[in-house]
């Protein structure tokens, strides 16, 4: 399909072959660089956040003593995963107003001048990686909770018995601890680099920020789902599965070779 | 060992999916024999095939793309409802459903297209909202030709309803062929007016604005000498939004592109009596300037770029805006809950401002919202205008005392209580559901102006007889009426987008990018990111880019059907 | 003790504090949506409600409440996730088991794995997937819920590094002892693994309660929606120049209010859930040790 014009009446068999003509309407229009360019940005960022805040607040949050306040704080960050980008969208478009918006009034009084978070394309991007942080962090931190828990703790008391203080029990137990779920969860992230978070993007980008918000997946729905171009959507997956896929190869050979670790 | 056997059980479970996917593509291909072996079967409709009631019933095999907010009682469904029960008592029509899903996120048009791919059985009759997706079926040589069949058998109300308009055909011609009959809609349900707060303008002792250069008055009174006593930062004295386009279906500045005597994002006729893209013409320019000079002066919101049609109407209601630009049918909603916020809030319909040459413009609205499609294979071809001449003779206008004069089922869309007295829609045991929507076609059956006349009727103080002058003073919000009648004296200055017709080669390729650079340029322009004149550099890069070959599919289209 | 220490106690003031604010800066959306669902239309229509309800009511909840349809679609979902997330818990602890292994001990185990990754990564798409539901007769029953998603295999490579985790010298003790593959993996894997377990049966809670796409497309009639399918349709907005609309029609469409309350009512059994596995997420290894 992905190297047809593909026509639903004429299904798979009946429809025209055209070569590379899907992919080549995806590397050759006149922005096809820039929102390939601003896909990979956001997702690379979203990607070594997502890694990075769920890593280092499972530590932290693991160093709370209370029982019930870890429960508490765990249930209440975990809540922002289950509200759809369409609620969401409109409560950032209120809360990052420049005319009002909490965010905005806040920085006044630190005396910084009102920023258009969603209007200026730099600003759009920090935007969108800061609030996908957020709505996923607390479920992310999941995975890593269940991974300090499967942590013998009789490594901790040997450890005490031999006088070392917490800050290097975290660092030599812990840590090493994790890091290969670390791993393992950054690596399958890599299935998903080239996709920069639909739902998001297509509720809060607008025509101020085209040029840096725009990224392949709003570009295809723009151009195929919504005129029903199967073939080019279908091209547009395929391109995507492959790079994912030499990224995934990538990192298992790199894993393999510098830790001798097999991640699947 | 044991773990090999069941590694390999999985390994079955990946071969069955391969051959899946075989098997799959042969049906496909299947199908493709079908649509092109049935072709001339024509032969089913003889003269005398047309019946007003089907004796033995016959059935209709039909798909729903449901609206999300249709409603339903009683258990009932899409494919059994009242209505079918209906159509089969009354007409002999028994109406099957093959499938139906509820229409959000396009799910229909995906639907309809992945059960083409898979072969699926094509239904008999179907009704379809979507433009690209009525093409496309067109297109697939699956629907037959209905113009022979209209002029046989549609009903006289019917063909008058349509000849309102001959273009709305336009967009389902095929070498002359008619391949689809164009569902009606009522007119002027998008053309716009201006709703403002006449309690503000009252109090600060002006008149309604008539020009431009007027409305700028009232919209710096509102902001800066607020009768509500709100400060200047909290009111939006001009209450747009363009997220999504600067041409849509409430709250747009299209209309301030009108003053300068074109429509953005919509073809229009040009002086040289061929079709141009409004947002390349010279009057953007100046519209676009003023919008910027608006903008500077805080007259209309400072995150208009980032607002949906809704969301500008959310100031409107909470008491912040002065006026609201939309259709005649605002006061019904959204506005009417405004004076539940502020309690005085009065909101009035006005006519479009007029620019420095006494020239305005509005977006118009098509005659049409859908098309029906008639499959090849169809026995009873005849039956859907045995459905709809019946539609189109009791619903679309009845009269006092006919059938549907209260509306269609009883208990469903109205109710009479014991002593005969109508029941106010709220007041329905149960609820009020919207069963008209139930019925084969959309909306049943609308006579594009009935509804107009009717509500223009009620402005002029005429009492409400017919069914639909009794909705209308009933159901609809108390400012409608003279909604209606500020739309109708403006006549003369509705713009309809003009291109019907199927997308064009280079707009296939090409139309994306071009909106795109359009919606970003006019933004920087209003935004002060880039000067007024980077409009020029726009319409260059616009007609190279595509534009002039879109502009010239465009016209070679319109000369088929002028 | 290190808890005693004075550089400890500091970080641990600040630790707290920390996760206060960064636990309320999480909350604060779905504070809204309540208040929203709690407050009379006008209020929410106009954007007025911030953080506390305006014009206190419940008529939000009665009208949800009274849609059968909302209430069939809770019970399509219960059931979709816990068969589900039932038969991907079975099917991802039965995979990762003999994955977990070394390449000496099962041989073409790197075969296998990559065929899983392969079909994670690629898919033939909608087209052909919508022919093979069709084709194997899953169309409109509730098992195209269940089944196509069955074998994640995200989770199982999740797992199966758990799995690695796991001291060898307990496998090989019971190894030792006679113990075949099955009883190391029930008596031994299984019990260690919980917290790991807890996590997959929540992420795949949270996947099945979530999915919505297949719904719309796979089944053919609006009753027989999952919830997500359900609140899909509602929360989207409508693009009305494309439809004929009524003032009386728009007048009755769902309302923010009614969206908010369907929302919040939505999120609540997986909310729920939650905190009820968090009890598994601190025993794991302790209880293996135990057995031993």
């Amino acid at each position: 399909m992905a190297f047809q014009n593909y026509k639903p009446w004429l299904g798979l068999t009946g429809s025209e072959w055209v070569g590379l003509d899907n992919f080549r309407y995806l590397f050759e229009r006149e922005d096809s660089l820039q929102v390939i360019w601003n896909t990979l940005i956001i997702a690379v960022f979203k990607l070594m956040f997502n890694l990075g805040v769920p890593f280092v607040f499972s530590i932290l949050l693991n160093e709370l003593r209370k029982m019930v306040f870890k429960r508490f704080v765990q249930t209440l960050v975990y809540l922002p995963h289950f509200l759809s980008w369409v609620i969401l969208g409109g409560i950032l478009i209120d809360i990052l107003s420049t005319d009002g918006g909490i965010v905005n009034r806040a920085l006044g009084v630190v005396g910084i001048e009102p920023i258009f978070f969603l209007g200026n394309g730099d600003w759009f991007r920090f935007t969108v990686v800061v609030s996908d942080i957020w709505k996923e962090f607390g479920f992310g931190t999941v995975v890593f909770l269940a991974a300090l828990a499967n942590i013998n703790p009789t490594l901790y008391e040997a450890a005490e018995v031999d006088g070392a203080s917490r800050f290097k029990q975290t660092l030599h137990i812990t840590i090493p601890s994790i890091i290969p779920i670390a791993i393992v969860v950054g690596t399958l992230a890599l299935g998903n680099v080239l996709n920069a978070g639909f739902d998001q993007i297509f509720n809060l980008y607008n025509s101020l920020v085209y040029e840096k918000g725009d990224i392949i997946d709003t570009f295809v729905y723009r151009t195929a789902i919504l005129n029903g171009e199967m073939g080019f959507g279908t091209a547009v997956g395929l391109f995507k599965s492959v790079i994912s896929m030499i990224l995934i190869l990538i990192s298992y050979r790199l894993a393999y070779k510098w830790a001798n670790y097999r991640i699947f | 060992m044991r773990t090999g056997s069941k590694k390999s059980l999985l390994l079955s479970i990946c071969m069955m999916t391969v051959v899946g996917i075989v098997a799959g593509c042969s049906g496909s291909s299947g199908n493709k024999e079908n649509a092109q072996g049935t072709a001339p079967i024509e032969t089913t409709t003889s003269e005398n095939a047309y019946k007003d009631k089907y004796d033995p019933p016959i059935s209709i095999t039909t798909v729903w793309g449901v609206d999300p907010e249709l409603r339903f009682k009683n258990n009932e469904t899409i494919e059994k409802n009242v209505a079918t029960q209906w159509a089969k008592d009354t007409l002999g029509i028994e109406l099957k459903s093959l499938w139906s899903v509820t229409d959000t996120n396009n799910a229909f048009a995906t639907k309809m297209r992945l059960a083409m791919s898979s072969g699926q059985e094509m239904p008999d009759v179907v009704t379809i909202g979507d433009e690209q997706l009525a093409q496309d079926l067109i297109d697939s040589g699956l629907f037959r030709e209905v113009g022979s069949l209209f002029d046989q058998y549609a009903s006289d109300t019917w063909k008058k309803a349509v000849e309102l308009d001959n273009h709305v055909w336009d967009p389902y011609l095929r070498d002359g062929k008619k391949m689809g009959i164009p569902v009606l809609d009522y007119a002027y349900n998008h053309d716009y007016l201006l709703w403002i707060r006449q309690d503000w303008l009252d109090k600060l002792g002006l008149e309604a604005p008539k020009t431009l250069a007027e409305l700028e008055i009232v919209m710096d009174a509102f902001k800066n000498k607020n009768p509500d006593g709100l400060a200047p930062s909290e009111v939006i004295p001009l209450s747009i939004g363009f997220k999504n386009k600067m041409n849509t279906w409430m709250a747009d500045p299209s209309w301030i592109f009108g003053a300068y005597g074109t429509i953005p994002q919509q073809w229009n006729v040009g002086a040289d009596g061929k079709l141009e893209y409004g947002s390349t013409q010279a009057g953007s320019k100046q519209a676009l300037e003023k919008l910027k000079e608006w903008f500077t002066k805080g007259y209309i919101p400072k995150e208009a770029a980032l607002w949906d049609e809704n969301k500008a109407a959310d100031p409107a209601v909470a008491g912040k805006a002065g006026i609201l630009p939309g259709p005649y049918w605002m006061s019904g909603w959204p506005l009417v809950d405004t004076v539940k916020n502020v309690k005085d809030a009065v909101w009035k319909p006005i006519a479009i401002p007029t620019g420095a040459d006494g020239k305005a413009g509005r977006h118009g609205t098509k005659y049409t919202n859908g098309v029906v499609l008639i499959n090849k294979k169809m026995k009873n071809p005849e039956a859907v205008f045995t459905y709809q001449n019946y539609m189109f003779n009791n619903l679309a206008d009845p009269q006092v005392g006919s059938e549907f004069d209260n509306g269609v089922f009883k208990g469903y869309d109205y109710d009479i209580d014991a002593s005969g007295k109508v029941l106010h829609l709220d007041d329905i045991p149960g609820g009020y559901v919207n069963s008209i929507r139930y019925l084969l076609v959309r909306d049943g059956a609308r006579i594009p102006d009935a509804q107009m006349k009717a509500l223009l009727n009620l402005a002029n103080g005429g009492e409400a007889k017919t069914k639909l002058e009794l909705e209308a003073k009933n159901n609809y919000g108390t400012e409608t009426p003279a909604a209606a009648k500020v739309i109708l004296e403006q006549d003369s200055i509705s713009m309809k987008n003009m291109f019907t017709g199927p997308t064009t080669k280079t707009m296939k390729s090409k139309m994306d990018y071009l909106n795109k650079i359009e919606s970003q340029a006019f933004n920087e322009i209003i935004y002060g990111e880039k000067p007024v004149d980077s409009f020029d550099k726009f319409v260059e890069t616009w007609k190279a880019s595509g534009g002039d070959a879109i502009t010239q599919e465009v016209n070679e289209w319109y000369d088929t059907v002028k | 003790m290190y808890h005693k220490t004075l550089s400890y106690r500091i970080f641990n003031v600040f630790n707290i504090c920390l996760m206060l604010i960064i636990a309320l800066l999480c909350i604060i959306p779905l504070v809204h949506v309540l208040a929203v669902s709690f407050s009379s239309k006008a209020a929410a229509d106009g954007n007025l409600v911030g953080l506390w309800p305006i014009d206190f009511t419940l008529e939000s909840y009665k009208k949800t409440m009274n849609n059968p349809i909302f209430l069939h679609s809770i019970w399509v979902s219960i059931k979709r996730t816990v068969i589900g997330t039932g038969l991907t818990l079975v099917l991802a602890f039965l995979a990762a088991y003999p994955l977990s292994k070394e390449n000496s001990a099962f041989k073409g185990r790197n075969i296998y794995s990559w065929l899983f990754v392969f079909t994670m990564i690629f898919s033939g798409g909608l087209v052909p997937f919508y022919m093979v539901i069709q084709k194997i007769g899953l169309m409109d029953s509730f098992w195209v819920l269940v089944l196509p998603g069955a074998v994640n295999v995200y989770l199982t490579i999740l797992l199966l590094n758990f799995f690695r985790g796991v001291p060898k010298e307990l496998e090989e003790a019971a190894l030792i002892d006679g113990a075949g593959h099955f009883r190391v993996m029930f008596s031994i894997y299984l019990p260690v693994s919980l917290p790991a377990i807890a996590t997959l049966a929540l992420f795949s809670m949270v996947t099945q309660w979530n999915s919505w796409f297949d719904g719309l497309l796979y089944l053919n009639n609006a009753k027989d929606y999952p919830l997500a399918t359900f609140l899909q349709t509602v929360i989207i907005q409508r693009d009305m120049s494309s439809m004929s609309i009524s003032p009386k029609e728009m007048e009755l469409i769902s309302t923010k209010t009614v969206k908010s309350a369907q929302i919040f009512i939505g999120a609540l059994p997986i909310l729920v859930v939650y905190p009820f596995l968090q009890k598994y997420f601190a025993s794991g290894l302790v209880v293996g040790s135990v057995k031993e």
